[in-house]
């Protein structure tokens, strides 16, 4: 009988000394026969994520610093350059929208960006009373890009009707402080966002890069890629840029309204831009560095090129399809809406060979809710 | 053989007293651990709709404080247990309230929550607080040291039929040929130190895939056969902390390798109630009262033991049959889904799909789509996505939706891809179906597509 607890404590010892030294760090080094995922997430990390809110950083801080010469020099001239500004600033955030997890998830970074359509009466009582804190979850659709366009585009017919609202309109100098603030708020949420994320600042990149977070399990940096990236897909490419606005989430019921740049009209724009840097996180495409490890890359490795090629072939179909549609896209979906719900549905066909295919190819799980298996 | 020695002899106590302890603790800790990771909320408070089983629709979520009062009071029970204090209630409690919430919604179905709905069902009928317990410390009367070798046998048997069954679920084709899902599941785990780099190969899915069902198909004969038992033991320990490791299984392991303690020897058990009494005399608790000195035997009246025996038989003969009633269905199982459930079926796929409703209101001629993320969280839309059954039920829930909302009959379709263990996402059921005029029920659901067996695997694709 002793002899018998004897053995068990040395197999319990032993059981558990081999699981413990397998899940504490002791060195990631693949093997030249395995994928090197933690290759992968680096240039995720390095050459896609960071310079993706580096881009975004600076075209804000352009945003910003065309802001402050509008409110001192409201022109005409003035007024196009800040629309310049905005439309390379929502460019820059297509490029970005896709990491919600981490640190733009502890910022509410997308929802305070970009939230649309947006409040006109909420921006509108807003500057009448003076009195808002863009930061309250109330004033979430009177902040952000899409208020932003509304204000630069959407409160006359031509930019010298616009100029007058900052000029001699009875609330001009609310509606102006109003521009500033939240062109502010942009970038204060921007800047925490990158900051975040740099090794001189919240050093998130280091966690995202850690040995812990080399897994595919909940939790681990490729799963929450993953499911930050089906999940923008979904919600926020097929149903918030096109779905939504085409009426397939309304019961059939259009709502151009909805589109993501009513005021300045260039929504589509920015949905093919979205997609295109969906199709380049898909390929491991830096922004500025050319294609490196990436999910592609992962797949074939897997022996599933077959599975790799579809997905490019049906990404590149949905972004022809939307290449056939016309900007103002409200204007296309009131007009003509079928080529729309055409589009949808080509964007439709990816979500299934993302969600279903790949992330099983890839073994992650779609939840972002830690939870037993059996 | 002699069944009687199994059945009506006496035997210790120990065995089943040691048992109780253990899985009242590793219940207690579970349902901290449950409470603590935010689940109740998350799985219980949160969703706004919940996928009942066939015929259970009255099991139906709390509210907020019925909610985390149930699993109060399931902790509290969970603690009965493992103390002995006031053993039968505790027990009964615990059956019921663990088998409720595990009865609201189908997406959070783990075989190891039926083991353990099932045990607790099992330990109501014993009475494993007669020794090494606070309800014999108030009540020295109730002690006793042999009871009928049934009691403690039960307990061996369903742990046997577990293992045997899992391991059967094992012999199919994919597990065993193509080594599937493991060949997805390791080289995602390629990343561990130590064994990382192993899991990389093929062949270590191959090996991981035929030692894994020659385990759970011998274990438990293993463990019954003395000479062999401390080396099973030693191999239980192993194979479930292996699976610790490398999927993400929560509280089984430490469940299977405290239970799989009863298969050893009363003297082994006496030995720990002993271990435990010196440590808690050590501790300067007083000295159970009572000398003790009289052996005493559990046995049941005529009338308990007629109920009891036709109850174990009626319990036993289902666990032994419900796991084959798959084979009533036509097509493929791990396709189809139906008879699935409740079998033992552990970790046999990798299965993830993606559907999308069509709704069209036929008095406006209108038709739209709806996503599963508009009504459940992403784990109820991951199960639904791959059972048909779920999938009927949600569709269901959008025409009592629309039904509110005064469209009286939406037909509703949905478009449902699936792959599993690798092949190309495909149709799982007619997607020209009006699901709005099918029945839930038992039945054979005509409407699910045949396996494509023919569809091409994505790995290994060259091209």
């Amino acid at each position: 009988m002793n002899n018998f607890i004897k053995i068990s404590i040395i197999a319990l010892l032993g059981g558990l000394l081999a699981v413990l030294s397998s899940c504490t760090n002791g060195g990631v080094d693949d093997p030249g026969s395995g994928f090197d995922r933690p290759a992968m997430l680096n240039n995720y990390g390095n050459n896609l994520i960071i310079p993706s809110y580096e881009s975004l950083k600076s075209s804000v801080d352009d945003l910003d610093a065309a802001a402050g010469t509008f409110s001192t020099e409201p022109t005409p001239s003035n007024l196009s350059e800040l629309q310049n500004e905005l439309k390379t600033a929502r460019l820059a955030w297509q490029d970005a929208a896709m990491y919600q997890f981490g640190p733009a998830e502890m910022n509410v970074l997308r929802a305070v960006l970009n939230t649309y359509p947006a409040d006109t009466d909420k921006v509108n009582s807003n500057i009448e009373s003076g009195d808002y804190n863009l930061e309250t979850l109330e004033n979430r659709a009177a902040a952000g890009f899409p208020a932003l366009g509304y204000l630069l585009h959407g409160i006359g017919d031509s930019n010298e009707e616009i100029v007058i609202q900052y000029t001699s309109d009875q609330n001009a100098s609310n509606r102006m402080a109003y521009l500033q603030d939240n062109v502010d708020y942009i970038k204060e949420s921007t800047d925490a966002t990158l900051n975040a994320w740099l090794p001189d600042g919240g050093n998130y990149i280091e966690t995202f890069l850690s040995d812990d977070n080399a897994g595919t399990d909940v939790g681990s940096s490729l799963g929450m890629m993953v499911n930050a990236l089906v999940l923008h897909y979904e919600r926020f490419m097929r149903d918030g840029k096109i779905g939504i606005p085409a009426g397939v989430r309304s019961a059939g019921v259009p709502r151009q309204e909805a589109t993501e740049s009513f005021y300045a009209g260039y929504s589509l724009e920015l949905a093919i831009a979205n997609l295109q840097a969906i199709k380049r996180i898909y390929l491991g495409t830096g922004l500025n560095t050319g294609d490196g490890l990436g999910f592609e890359e992962n797949l074939i490795s897997l022996d599933a090129a077959g599975l790799s090629d579809e997905i490019v072939t049906e990404i590149d179909q949905a972004i022809a399809a939307l290449q056939d549609l016309n900007d103002p896209l409200s204007q296309q979906i009131e007009n003509n809406n079928d080529p729309v719900l055409t589009a949808f549905q080509e964007l439709q066909d990816v979500v299934v060979l993302l969600k279903a295919d790949m992330a099983s190819a890839l073994g992650v799980t779609i939840t972002f809710q830690d939870n037993d298996g059996d | 053989m002699n069944f009687r020695k199994h059945l009506t002899n006496q035997t210790s106590i120990a065995p089943l007293a040691v048992f109780r302890v253990l899985f009242g603790f590793i219940m207690l800790v579970s349902i901290v651990r449950f409470a603590i990771k935010g689940w109740i909320y998350d799985l219980y408070i949160k969703p706004e709709f919940f996928f009942s089983y066939y015929g259970f629709e009255w099991v139906q979520p709390l509210g907020e404080t019925g909610m985390y009062v149930l699993f109060f009071v399931m902790g509290l029970a969970a603690l009965g247990i493992m103390l002995g204090s006031f053993y039968r209630v505790s027990a009964v409690l615990f059956f019921l309230s663990f088998t409720y919430v595990e009865l609201i919604d189908k997406t959070n179905y783990l075989n190891h929550y039926y083991f353990v709905s099932i045990i607790s069902f099992l330990l109501t009928l014993v009475p494993a607080h007669r020794r090494f317990s606070l309800d014999v410390l108030r009540k020295p009367d109730l002690r006793v040291d042999t009871v009928p070798a049934w009691m403690v046998n039960i307990f061996k048997l369903q742990l046997g039929i577990v293992y045997f069954y899992a391991g059967l679920a094992k012999l199919n084709p994919d597990w065993l040929f193509d080594a599937m899902p493991l060949k997805i599941w390791l080289p995602a785990n390629g990343h561990l130190p130590v064994i990382g780099w192993l899991l990389e190969y093929e062949l270590t899915a191959y090996f991981f895939s035929w030692s894994g069902a020659i385990y759970d198909l011998t274990i438990v004969f293993f463990l019954l056969y003395k000479p062999t038992r401390v080396f099973a033991y030693a191999a239980v320990i192993v194979f479930h902390l292996m699976t610790l490791a490398l999927f993400q299984i929560g509280m089984f392991p430490y469940i299977m390798i405290l239970s799989t303690l009863i298969f050893f020897s009363a003297e082994f058990h006496e030995n720990i109630i002993r271990k435990a009494r010196q440590i808690w005399n050590k501790v300067g608790f007083k000295k159970p009262s009572g000398t003790f000195s009289t052996h005493k035997n559990y046995k049941l009246s005529k009338g308990a033991s007629g109920v009891l025996t036709s109850l174990l038989v009626v319990y036993f003969a289902l666990q032994v049959l419900l796991p084959f009633r798959f084979a009533l269905y036509p097509g493929k199982l791990f396709w189809t889904e139906q008879g699935y459930r409740f079998s033992w079926r552990v970790m046999l796929m990798e299965k993830a799909g993606y559907t999308t409703f069509h709704v069209r209101n036929p008095e406006t001629d209108e038709s739209w789509q709806v996503s599963g993320y508009e009504y459940l969280t992403p784990n109820q839309e991951k199960m639904m996505s791959t059972q048909p059954d779920m999938i009927l039920q949600f569709a269901h829930f959008l025409e009592r939706e629309y039904q509110k909302k005064g469209m009286d009959d939406t037909e509703i379709t949905a478009e449902a891809y699936v792959t599993l263990n690798g092949i190309r996402s495909s149709l799982l059921i007619d997607p020209t179906i009006d699901l709005t005029e099918q029945e839930k029920g038992f039945a054979h659901k005509e409407w699910i597509l045949p396996y494509p067996k023919n569809e091409k695997t994505w790995l290994g694709s060259q091209e």
